[in-house]
């Protein structure tokens, strides 16, 4: 999914949540006032602690023309319950964000910070779209294959975590609103919508992922390519891949799970030989290469679909570059009115 | 310097110095190719920064003031810089440019580059004919070494530099002797005083604001002349109206809109500037007589935004300390990009 910026854009006002990062709140700033370097476009709302925020903007080149700063004295830290740290601190940096993009100071709200609670602040400032039930939570993964005008290796998942029991109704309406994403941001005019199942036939998986499946097949304006397999995720077969909140949740964990894996053998490999150890120094130009294609800072963050306001949820390890395209792939779906294109997919 | 472009007898209340390239005017000079394009440009090809004009029409729109510049351009382009003011309505009363074939033909090759023995001797010696009262604002950017040399003029001026830090700076600055000799006698000549109120450093290539930190809350970063024009209301400098006039001119002519103005207002809420008054005087100036401001849409917008960026701060920060410079310890600053001595040593 490409940072890529359209031509003639609009100002956009993009609103970060400073607080609460692994990396502490002077790289949301960083990532913020590189942001205002690049694309001059591109106007940030920063709110969190003032004095933090003033202190790294200081220290940091910037342009002060398209950075404003809203102060907000709490925030929600990673390892909070987020339903009971947002009633306690109504003033949260990531609550006071979101109302601001709700009244309109802000068209887009980018966190870094924890996930359940910038979903929750969303789902309690922001509306529903017509005819979506319930949000989902998207993250993209890098597959073998690219997609879409740029070579796009990030493949969109959806829901992974947001709506735990999602019915066909549902899953129709993610499979509309993935669609409509992925042709704004990865620059794909048809992207492959796919049901994420336990075999590729129509009648596999649950009663709702088989009723998913026959509506979606007779829906003329998404490319439904049917029933895909866990394996298929990273192989690319589909460039959307659809599923309830608690197998995408589980499966995307599982494919972390196997990531760090192949890391920490590799490192093994490196520490415990010196044939291994020269066979990935010959290996390394590769490594690299594919550590470049498939580098989430590049992506920057995914998004929670089905709001009228657009939230980018950046990592939690987001460095300044991760922040700063979470900011235009952010101003990207603004620019290309992304709500206006999954009503428009819901009517049909 | 030539000839002022205009005679005023009265002797000036304020005295307004500017630097020209990167500072009045959107000069490229990074590379050898930009130095030959800025060299071969006709007036009407330059290109002024936003607002600078406007605001120095302004500020001499008050009478008793005196425009003087003081500019790193080679002699060999008074004429078409000349033009250039004269297109843009601006008129002077010293313009000094640098006699740069005179230090090539005598080998001083560092006076090329070199900033303080080419502007310090350059202002003092206008400030010796400048009445003791008249007070001073400063222009610059942070291109060069304007902050510094400004800063140290104040100081000089004012009598808080001692002959000893003079020395050292000077002969860090690589000064030659004959030019440190104008600095010192142009000095003795001044009377003690405390006339430079603000210098404005116009960040054209984006350092950050911290760096001008040491020269204390004098030096005033700012990110385009519309801040600058916000602070000189809140000194006494300009009326409410007149700061309008010059954000009105940077909308329609240079894109600047409701959020690039009131981001900049905010900007220097957040660095302790007190602006809270000025802001109220704008709302006030665009309910009074001046109607035809009012009409201009988005001015009243702009203000509004303006109260919603000063409450989003809640309570204000605190001014910047006063502290006395260390001139020593920044000569660094005051040093050619690509000098050795440039990098702040450890």
């Amino acid at each position: 999914m490409e940072d890529m910026v359209g031509t003639q854009p609009q100002p956009v006002t993009i609103a970060f949540d400073v607080m609460g990062t692994d990396h502490g709140p002077a790289e949301v700033v960083r990532g913020a006032a590189m942001l205002s370097l690049e694309s001059p476009h591109i106007h940030t709302l920063l709110v969190g602690d003032r004095t933090l925020i003033d202190d790294a903007l200081a220290e940091t080149k910037h342009n002060g023309e398209r950075i404003s700063v809203q102060h907000a004295a709490d925030f929600i830290g990673m390892d909070e319950k987020p339903g009971e740290a947002l009633a306690r601190k109504p003033n949260a940096s990531v609550a006071v964000a979101a109302r601001l993009v709700a009244e309109g100071e802000a068209q887009a709200l980018v966190s870094a910070g924890n996930t359940g609670a910038g979903v929750l602040a969303c789902a309690r400032h922001f509306q529903l779209i017509p005819g979506v039930r319930r949000a989902a939570l998207a993250t993209v993964y890098p597959t073998r294959s690219v997609r879409g005008a740029k070579g796009d290796p990030f493949s969109l998942i959806l829901d992974v975590g947001a709506t735990v029991e999602a019915t066909a109704d549902d899953l129709v309406t993610f499979a509309v609103m993935g669609s409509a994403y992925a042709r704004i941001i990865s620059q794909n005019e048809r992207p492959k919508v796919a049901l994420l199942s336990n075999g590729i036939e129509p009648q596999k998986g649950p009663p709702r992922v088989v009723e998913a499946h026959a509506r979606l097949s007779e829906m003329k304006d998404i490319h439904f390519i049917g029933n895909v397999e866990g394996i298929d995720i990273p192989k690319g077969t589909a460039d959307v891949i659809v599923t309830d909140g608690f197998v995408g949740n589980v499966c995307l964990k599982m494919l972390e799970g196997v990531h760090d894996t192949v890391v920490e053998l590799a490192q093994y490999a490196y520490k415990e030989s010196l044939r291994w150890r020269a066979g990935l120094a010959m290996l390394s130009s590769g490594i690299q290469r594919i550590k470049d294609i498939t580098d989430w800072n590049q992506y920057g963050g995914a998004p929670i679909l089905g709001f009228d306001k657009i939230f980018i949820k950046a990592h939690g390890r987001s460095k300044s570059r991760a922040i700063a395209n979470a900011g235009k792939v952010a101003a990207k779906v603004v620019s290309n009115n992304l709500g206006a294109a999954i009503r428009e997919g819901l009517k049909k | 310097m030539s000839l002022p472009d205009r005679i005023d007898p009265r002797p000036p209340r304020r005295i307004y110095r500017w630097d020209l390239d990167k500072t009045y005017l959107q000069t490229e000079f990074d590379s050898l190719r930009d130095l030959v394009r800025t060299a071969f440009q006709k007036a009407h090809q330059k290109v002024a920064v936003p607002g600078a004009s406007a605001l120095i029409r302004e500020l001499s729109e008050n009478g008793d003031s005196r425009l003087c510049i003081v500019s790193g351009s080679p002699k060999q382009m008074r004429a078409v810089l000349e033009e250039k003011l004269k297109l843009d309505g601006v008129r002077w009363d010293e313009f000094v440019l640098k006699d740069n074939v005179g230090n090539l033909l005598r080998g001083r090759f560092r006076a090329l580059r070199g900033q303080v023995g080419y502007k310090l001797p350059a202002i003092l010696e206008s400030r010796v004919h400048a009445p003791v009262e008249a007070e001073e604002v400063l222009f610059g950017d942070d291109a060069e070494a304007d902050a510094f040399i400004y800063s140290l003029f104040a100081d000089l001026v004012a009598g808080r530099v001692d002959e000893r830090v003079l020395s050292q700076v000077l002969e860090a600055g690589g000064v030659y002797p004959d030019d440190a000799l104008r600095v010192r006698e142009a000095w003795k000549k001044i009377p003690v005083g405390d006339p430079v109120r603000r210098i404005f450093i116009h960040l054209d290539k984006l350092t950050p604001p911290a760096h001008f930190t040491p020269y204390g809350p004098r030096v005033v970063p700012i990110f385009n002349y519309f801040q600058a024009a916000l602070v000189l209301l809140a000194d006494g400098h300009l009326t409410a109206p007149q700061v309008l006039k010059i954000a009105v001119e940077m909308v329609q002519t240079a894109g600047h809109n409701i959020i690039t103005l009131s981001n900049s207002f905010q900007d220097l809420l957040r660095r302790g500037l007190p602006l809270q008054q000025a802001a109220v005087a704008l709302s006030q100036a665009l309910e009074g007589p001046n109607k035809l401001l009012a009409a201009m849409r988005p001015m009243p917008d702009i203000l509004a935004a303006f109260s919603k960026r000063l409450a989003a701060l809640g309570t204000p920060p605190p001014p910047p300390p006063v502290q006395a410079v260390d001139y020593v310890s920044l000569i660094h600053h005051a040093l050619p990009r690509n000098h050795k001595g440039r990098t702040k040593p450890q």
